[in-house]
């Protein structure tokens, strides 16, 4: 478990951003394997950017407002 | 010599050595140049194995898409954690008491004083150099491989095609580290919270650039756009710290107002 913590808090250290940044992969795998989906490949860069922007804004916002 | 294919893998290579190097350089002015060096010599070696043993048919052995997402999902992870860290303390919303602000001051003081600090080796910055020399290197090795191979025709020979990618390759790098060692000093002078937050700012640009061609984005502009990627998050995070400014100035007002209407209340009470 400590290796674990260790390993987290080297990577990342916020569970807003890790949580944020799996579901972004999740969703742009989707994309890229589920062929009913292949339409909005295309649009793959600009759901990661946004995703990026969001999951930033996210974790400042719990940051200064939820302590 | 083939000159064509020589300009052609320079002018690639130029563009992945200034990648890597950027990163190198960022790692070696923020944390230590020791860190930096270690794991950019560590990546050349690992480098140098894997070319060493798989020679040309590295192309088909190593899936360089799946190595760009792991890498740019890793960068991403470290970017955002650095540009939160840089924005907070900006804004001048992060905490007074923070170690790693104490930390930094007791360096500045021994600095002041004239002290040599040993620069310990960081798992952060070897960590960061490796990984970014490694896929730089390997994207270089590519196109020295692919370029010099696609030069062959009934006259020129394959081998002399790589050797002149390869030539031209070497030409970049040098040219790289040369420019990347004018511009250390300069970099010096520049506050330490604006090297982390321009860090932090460029490695979630990188991330997400890899990460895109992880997943098969085509990046309008090809390279280029790691230019747009970097004005996109700079422009982000200054209205982000815009956002906390005014949440700062906002809990103050609000913090006085209480404090007035507490002491009001007293002296109404005596």
């Amino acid at each position: 478990m400590k290796v674990i913590k260790a390993i987290y808090d080297f990577i990342v250290g916020d569970m807003v951003i890790l949580v944020g940044v799996i579901i972004t992969v999740i969703i742009l795998a989707l994309l890229n394997t589920v062929s009913a989906l292949s339409a909005l490949r295309v649009a793959s860069g600009y759901i990661l950017v946004i995703a990026a922007l969001v999951i930033i804004t996210t974790t400042l916002y719990c940051e200064t407002h939820g302590k | 010599m083939q000159w064509a294919v020589a300009i052609a893998a320079f002018l690639a290579s130029a563009v992945e050595f200034v990648e890597a190097f950027t990163i190198v350089l960022v790692v070696g002015v923020t944390i230590n140049w020791r860190s930096s060096l270690v794991g950019a010599f560590a990546a050349a070696a690992t480098l140098a194995v894997i070319v060493g043993t798989l020679g040309v048919a590295l192309v088909q052995f190593v899936p360089l898409d799946a190595l760009r997402l792991v890498v740019g999902i890793i960068l991403i992870l470290f970017g955002m954690k650095w540009l939160k860290k840089a924005i907070l303390r900006y804004s001048g919303m992060k905490a007074l008491h923070d170690e790693e602000a104490i930390f930094e001051e007791r360096m500045a003081e021994l600095r002041a004083r004239g002290e040599s600090i040993a620069p310990r080796l960081q798992p952060f910055g070897v960590a960061m150099s490796y990984k970014a020399v490694l896929l730089e290197g390997l994207e270089v090795a590519f196109i020295v491989i692919t370029f010099g191979s696609s030069a062959a025709t009934s006259i020129v020979s394959k081998a002399s095609g790589i050797t002149s990618a390869a030539l031209g390759a070497l030409i970049a790098g040098i040219l790289v580290i040369l420019l990347g060692a004018l511009v250390r000093a300069p970099l010096k002078q520049v506050p330490e919270n604006t090297l982390k937050f321009i860090v932090g700012v460029m490695l979630t640009t990188f991330g997400t650039f890899w990460t895109g061609e992880g997943f098969g984005v085509a990046w309008p502009l090809s390279d280029a756009f790691l230019i747009v990627l970097a004005a996109i998050y700079l422009l982000a995070s200054f209205v982000l710290v815009t956002w906390l400014k005014q949440v700062k100035q906002q809990r103050i007002a609000l913090a006085n107002a209480n404090a007035t209407a507490s002491s009001t209340r007293e002296e109404v009470r005596s």
